[in-house]
């Protein structure tokens, strides 16, 4: 048989990042180096990212989505991966970012007493998020949610001497169990409604009860219901939506601040993926849950998504420490997102579905460099002053004038300034909400980036532009500043590109979350399923 | 007048029902950090059983069923084999349980770990005692 490059690659990935976590340990051993753990996870990042690149080339060059059957079994009998364009997209984007979080670590690596562990559980996070978004089945997106769970609370508690990180790693901890624990029972539920597990074949099965026998949406219907808010659960709970947001704020002044940079800027994607995943995939406008359940439930995340978004950006003003300040502004941005995914309610024109989750997409990139950008160019200042107090801080930027000079930059794009990519993904956001006739939404989104700015200028004000009260101490930064300069760049191109940033992402957003996209999805599965069965 | 097995169903899925209940508030409300671990594991088996209970078919009325193990098929007969889809549990419940209580035991030993040094940092497991951040 001839062997299918793309579908194979698609499957080693995960597996083969586990393989590199695991003979981390031996390997240091043998080598013992201090430098030999990040760099090993450093080619281990390098080689996911070329991957994904891969498979999102692939995917978007021929439009057809990859499925991969683990050990020849086809896709409703295996577990199967299946990438369409939109999880392609955040996955290279998440591969790449890992890359970028691997070389801060390696220059952040004096803070690490035992630095084999923190680089296994590292690439197990990267296992666990690339897992999450190429899965094709909701019963391994438990396992591997469980996988970048414990990767997250082990790197939160990463300083296990310090009470307040052992703190935040239990409250991260125990909550996340138990709500992933719950997204179990919803599965069992869903497979005792279906039959299924696997995501295309939930997906057909739902729209063919639509569209065949709509007598039995009435009993599937508040089945199937429970079932999503059991998962919903789980998915609000890692990306940090209120009320869920509890752990962020606590979890990040004690991670390392390479994890910071990780957990705020490409864990709380992989929540809103999997919120898209279900709510237009497989429960889409057609399907048992549509049309009132699924109003409710997406009205429910609009509401969560604005609280959020106006709760973070006041808290964000009350913050004395800059990575707390930092975690707000995720709460906040969150919101933000989970307001852009709520769009897809009945009635609202399918052009304004797609934009406006080509928005989420596009936010989910300005936000996510921005803020890894903004935790690595603040571990540098923190590093220089000791402390993460915003009056301690005073002054600390003058002394890096590149890394000030970043820092500034990802600031201004969160606030959503002019060039920059931020203001052209909430532009994109508002416009949607225009389009759709959602007046109060679109304000929303106004407002609440308005109230954002008050916090946003305090911590710019006190790092870099005031009056320095004690001496700080100079570090090393071993070129750090510039690939610091060049995520500031990218997220200046992320605006400049904007024409061909947003058509791409609405190409992304038609061809895997609406219509035709969805159908694409469900026919890719059938023609898995086909495939390995006459061979 | 109900049969054995309806009596014992209904016991079981009453137990299942209240071993929620008490494991979300011991989850959430218990201070102590090993009790809030004992719940969460309840929570764990609770959910176990309820996939186990999904799986569980009386596919005809009055014959049990049995394990989904097919041990006649070097006899080639077809019969046999409706017999026994006819009869077995699903099976991929099972497999599902089975992956859930290792992630399970994972998670629980990563807690105690942490419940371990929460003790030796503050000599308590009280998540009273503990509270030093904000939220």
């Amino acid at each position: 048989m001839a062997w299918n490059i793309p579908e194979l690659v698609t499957g080693a990935v995960v597996p083969l990042l586990a393989v590199f976590a695991f003979t981390l340990p031996l390997l240091a051993k043998i080598f013992g180096e201090k430098k030999f753990p990040g760099i090993w996870s450093l080619i281990a990042s390098v080689v996911a990212a070329v991957m994904s690149t891969y498979i999102f080339t692939v995917v978007w060059s021929t439009g057809k989505d990859i499925v991969y059957g683990f050990g020849g079994w086809p896709p409703p009998i295996g577990i199967s991966y299946e990438v369409d364009p939109f999880n392609a997209v955040i996955a290279v984007f998440t591969a790449w970012i890992m890359v970028l979080i691997t070389i801060y670590s390696l220059w952040y690596n004096r803070h690490f007493d035992e630095p084999e562990w923190y680089y296994i559980l590292l690439i197990g996070l990267e296992a666990g998020m690339l897992g999450c978004l190429y899965t094709g089945d909701a019963f391994n997106l438990f396992v591997m949610i469980e996988v970048l769970g414990i990767s997250a609370y082990a790197l939160v508690a990463y300083h296990k001497n310090r009470g307040e990180a052992i703190e935040a790693a239990i409250k991260y901890g125990i909550i996340g169990a138990t709500a992933t624990t719950l997204y179990f029972i919803g599965l069992v539920i869903i497979y005792g409604v279906y039959g299924t597990l696997n995501m295309g074949q939930l997906s057909l099965l739902s729209a063919e009860i639509y569209y065949r026998r709509p007598d039995l949406i009435a009993s599937i219907g508040v089945a199937t219901l429970l079932a999503v808010s059991l998962a919903l659960w789980v998915f609000t709970y890692k990306s940090a939506l209120f009320p869920n947001h509890f752990w962020l704020p606590d979890a990040h002044p004690e991670a390392p601040t390479p994890v910071s940079a990780a957990l705020s800027g490409l864990v709380v994607n992989i929540g809103v993926y999997a919120v898209a995943r279900f709510m237009y995939t497989i429960f889409g406008p057609a399907s048992t849950i549509a049309p009132y359940y699924r109003d409710a439930v997406l009205t429910a995340l609009f509401i969560m998504g604005f609280a959020g978004a106006f709760i973070g950006a006041i808290m964000m003003m009350a913050q004395k420490d800059l990575k707390r300040l930092l975690a707000y502004s995720t709460v906040s941005h969150t919101g933000l997102l989970y307001m852009a995914l709520a769009i897809g309610m009945s009635g609202v024109p399918q052009a304004a579905v797609a934009l406006g989750l080509a928005a989420m997409t596009y936010h989910v990139l300005t936000h996510g460099l921005g803020k890894a950008l903004l935790f690595m160019s603040s571990g540098v200042f923190i590093d220089s002053a000791g402390t993460r107090d915003l009056d301690g801080l005073a002054g600390v930027g003058r002394k890096y004038p590149l890394v000030s000079a970043s820092f500034i930059i990802g600031f201004l794009s969160l606030m959503g300034l002019l060039p920059l990519g931020g203001f052209f993904s909430k532009l994109m956001l508002y416009q949607a909400f225009m389009d759709a006739g959602m007046l109060i939404p679109a304000l929303a989104v106004i407002v609440v980036s308005a109230i954002s700015v008050l916090g946003y200028a305090k911590a710019m004000y006190s790092v870099v532009f005031a009056t320095p009260i004690k001496e700080h101490r100079e570090i090393k930064l071993h070129g750090i500043h510039y690939m610091l300069a060049l995520m500031a760049v990218g997220l200046i191109l992320l605006g400049v590109l904007y024409p061909w940033i947003s058509q791409g992402l609405v190409h992304v957003a038609n061809s895997s979350l609406i219509g035709s996209g969805v159908r694409e999805y469900q026919e890719a599965f059938v023609r898995a399923f086909h495939a390995l069965l006459g061979r | 007048m109900i049969t054995l097995s309806e009596y014992f169903m209904t016991i079981l899925i009453t137990c299942m029902i209240v071993n929620l209940g008490l494991a979300l508030y011991g989850v959430f409300f218990k201070p102590n950090l090993i009790k809030k671990i004992i719940a969460l594991t309840i929570l764990g088996d609770t959910a176990n059983t309820f996939a186990l209970i999904i799986g569980y078919r009386m596919w005809v009325a009055g014959v049990p069923s049995r394990p989904p193990v097919f041990t006649e098929w070097r006899s080639n007969n077809p019969l046999l084999l409706f017999v026994f889809t006819k009869t077995a549990v699903d099976p991929l419940p099972q497999a599902l349980v089975l992956t859930a209580i290792v992630i399970g035991l994972a998670v629980t030993l990563f807690l105690v770990f942490l419940t371990l040094q929460a003790w030796k940092i503050y000599r308590s497991v009280d998540m009273r005692d503990i509270r030093r951040l904000k939220g």
